[in-house]
């Protein structure tokens, strides 16, 4: 019931529950006019019941009223008049509080107007109601579900802002806590088939560290994947589809792979399988194999022609870590003795670029494709491995040197020493 | 008569050297328990010929833009044969040879050698420790790495507090209102062309003084340097520099072979200024003096009353030969000489502090 309720404290609380259940097509509120008094403000702004005064405090912030669109837009009612009961005369339109079931319909007849949305925001979509009535929420609340997500769920009902405003509730690194208000709440979820554990779960994954710690606004939120206003699961058929939107390589390469086609038979989600959903963490060689907890494990075991490529894709990789590890280890060493190593770093930036790679051809399943890369990354180590033999050869040059010419320094010393006393006797 | 004796006549026909060697044979160093002092001036000097012959060589190599400097000093260090010794002696001995200036303008101090007949002595010697900082400062934005570009941002725009005159002033050091390839090339300019020249005109007159007029003896050491036999300049007290010159030596070599002077990284103009950042050791003092000073002072900003300070400090300093009146039975007035003692501790302590992260 969460949502309905967040709705009812959301909404403006202006008349009493006796209002229309839905009311009728509502008319996109004219462009105003110019500056008129909005008795409606004026009057909420001074009422004790915080319910009541609310409303009026958070309009000041809202998008509508900052382009001229008043109280009365959504609720109806004539915002000139100073007189309560006028103000709020049902014949002159006026509605109270919108019923849940009313708002995408209310919030769409401007917002699906192209030609009335052109005045004030011309680069937003006016697709939002179409793509609602597909989604999982418009879906359940066309058949009467009263606690699914409208409108104001998300986007609050007063004090509007922006998508693009970091203090609204959609902005990227908010989305996140908005939809948990209602998909963190297990018993509403398993009402509709849902675990609820989906947001605790995404909390744990790169994207989510990668929003919140890195600050990276484009990392996948909630809505990256399930869609915003027609938000629905992939099904399995579109799991790659969705993952291939940011990961279009690792997709490509996996379209290429015996996996596709056996994926689709069993009816196996593409990236999920081995990746896993909402709790998405970041991708360790050790998955590869038919081991225990090994994600191969799923559908290979030892003997069969997946365990073998799962151990030589495995080891090629493992080789290559191997070598960077050691080579990496040696040039800082040398480079701690104080020698200019930026010839090596670059080459084991190039293997780690093709080791990348290489984990980025695993999803051919192909060994022969990843012993390629990680031969790259290989070849790239011992390159700059022999800088850092190279660097060890100086500096055991000028140590050498240094050794040499204090020997001569502390001759010259000696010799100078004993001249001078043998003068002064 | 050999070719040598030969030649040597034929010169004194001409230029009347026996004077000058007769000067010079009949030279010499007063001994006393302190006389080890006597041995930092020609320190310096070694290093500064260190610096002059390795700054040659780097010139050789070095190109002054702000496109080519840092790319041209890391070939010195990875291509050049030898450049990496040459660079780290140079960045050594700078630092070595401003450590080695500090401690023989103390002694000198504090043996109160400024005082007259040596008031020109002190000052030349002042000028040619302010010359040798401006080598320094200049020096360091010349590799053209990120801390030295930003440290010369922090540097100059101190000049910009000067009243009157600090807005052309900045724009004179830097060559625009930024740090920018201008600024390289005019630093550039002052470190191998301007400072040498004044260096070498002061540092002649400096040594010339001291030739005239001998070293210095303290009051408080006369009868001990009447006692004892002094030591003749040539051959005993060069030789005795000779071997002073050596472990100076010794010690940049060790330095250069164990510790190569740091390249960093090439500056970027639109980058961020990393954190920490810190001018040279020997200008810690005073930047971390004027970062302790609140951002107002009786309403006038703090930076500026703290830069009129140290002017008005090294005034002082400056002017000591003739604001020391001296005791009345001979010898330094005891106030210049706790002043020296105070100078010293808040120097050393200051710059050990920054080093220690005390001021962070």
């Amino acid at each position: 019931m969460r949502c309905s309720t967040a709705v009812a404290t959301l909404a403006i609380g202006l008349a009493t529950a006796a209002r229309a259940a839905a009311p009728a097509a509502h008319a996109a509120p004219a462009a105003p006019a110019g500056a008129t008094a909005d008795t409606c403000l004026s009057c909420h702004a001074t009422l004790t019941d915080e319910r009541l005064r609310k409303p009026a405090e958070l309009a000041k912030s809202d998008i509508h009223l900052t382009q001229g669109i008043t109280c009365a837009g959504c609720h109806g009612g004539d915002p000139a008049a100073a007189d309560r009961a006028a103000a709020m005369d049902p014949r002159k339109g006026f509605v109270g509080v919108p019923a849940p079931r009313a708002i995408p319909e209310l919030c769409g007849s401007c917002h699906s107007n192209a030609a009335y949305m052109l005045r004030y925001a011309p680069n937003i979509p006016t697709d939002q109601l179409s793509q609602y009535r597909t989604s999982k929420h418009g879906l359940a609340l066309a058949k009467g579900s009263t606690d699914v997500a409208v409108c104001s769920s998300c986007h609050g009902a007063h004090g509007v802002r922006p998508p693009s405003d970091a203090r609204s509730p959609v902005y990227p690194t908010r989305i996140v806590a908005t939809c948990a208000r209602c998909h963190a709440d297990v018993a509403l979820m398993n009402k509709y088939g849902i675990k609820g554990n989906e947001v605790a779960e995404y909390e744990k994954s790169v994207h989510y560290a990668a929003l919140t710690q890195k600050n990276d606004l484009s990392a996948p939120t909630c809505k990256s994947c399930h869609g915003a206003h027609g938000a629905t699961p992939p099904g399995v058929s579109s799991v790659a589809n969705v993952c291939g939107t940011c990961h279009v390589i690792q997709l490509e390469r996996f379209d290429q792979s015996p996996h596709k086609d056996a994926f689709a038979a069993i009816d196996q989600p593409a990236c999920e399988a081995c990746h896993s959903n909402h709790a998405i963490v970041h991708p360790q060689d050790s998955w590869i194999g038919v081991a225990d907890k090994q994600v191969c494990a799923a559908c290979h075991s030892a003997g069969d022609a997946g365990a073998t490529a799962a151990g030589a894709l495995s080891g090629a990789l493992a080789n290559a870590v191997a070598a960077e590890a050691t080579v990496g280890a040696r040039v800082a060493r040398v480079k701690r003795a104080g020698m200019l190593m930026d010839a090596a770093e670059v080459k084991l930036q190039d293997a780690q670029q093709a080791y990348i790679m290489a984990t980025v051809e695993i999803h051919t399943v192909t060994p022969a494709r990843v012993e390629k890369q990680t031969a790259a990354a290989i070849a790239d180590t011992v390159a700059a491995d022999r800088d850092a033999a190279a660097a060890e050869r100086e500096i055991r040059f000028r140590r050498t040197g240094l050794f040499i010419s204090l020997a001569v320094i502390a001759l010259a010393m000696v010799t100078l020493i004993f001249k001078i006393r043998s003068m002064e006797r | 008569m050999s070719a040598l004796d030969k030649l040597w006549q034929a010169l004194d026909e001409r230029l009347e050297l026996e004077p000058i060697v007769e000067f010079i044979r009949h030279k010499v160093v007063p001994t006393h328990r302190h006389s080890w002092a006597y041995y930092f001036g020609g320190l310096t000097l070694f290093f500064f010929f260190v610096q002059v012959s390795t700054g040659i060589l780097l010139l050789l190599y070095y190109r002054p833009t702000a496109e080519a400097a840092f790319e041209s000093v890391q070939f010195i260090v990875t291509q050049v044969p030898f450049g990496w010794l040459v660079r780290s002696i140079h960045s050594w001995s700078a630092n070595l040879m401003i450590l080695s200036a500090f401690a023989h303008m103390f002694s000198v101090y504090f043996m109160g050698s400024y005082a007259k007949p040596r008031e020109l002595t002190w000052w030349s010697g002042f000028a040619l420790l302010g010359l040798a900082m401006g080598f320094g400062f200049s020096g360091y934005l010349l590799p053209w790495n990120t801390l030295s570009f930003f440290a010369t941002q922090v540097g100059t725009d101190m000049v910009s507090k000067v009243p009157f005159a600090g807005a052309w002033l900045l724009k004179f050091l830097r060559g625009g209102s930024e740090v920018t390839g201008a600024t390289l090339t005019r630093f550039f300019g002052f470190h191998v062309a301007v400072l040498p020249m004044l260096t070498s005109l002061l540092l002649g007159f400096h040594l010339a003084l001291i030739q005239r007029q001998g070293m210095h003896v303290p009051a408080s050491l006369e009868q001990e340097s009447k006692r004892r036999k002094p030591i003749r300049f040539v051959p005993n007290f060069m030789m005795r520099e000779g071997v002073v010159w050596l472990l100076g030596l010794a010690a940049l070599a060790a330095l250069a072979a164990f510790f190569p002077w740091d390249l960093g990284t090439k500056a970027d103009p639109f980058g961020s200024a990393p954190a920490g950042i810190k001018p040279e050791w020997y200008f810690l003092f005073v930047f971390e003096t004027l970062k302790l000073l609140p951002a107002h002072i009786f309403g006038i900003e703090g930076e500026l009353i703290g830069l009129g300070a140290f002017a008005a400090g090294g005034l002082v300093w400056f002017l000591v030969p003739i604001l020391d009146r001296g005791r009345p039975g001979g010898g330094r007035g005891r106030t210049f000489f706790v002043l020296g003692w105070l100078v010293l501790a808040y120097i050393v302590g200051f710059t050990f502090a920054s080093f220690a992260g005390v001021f962070k």
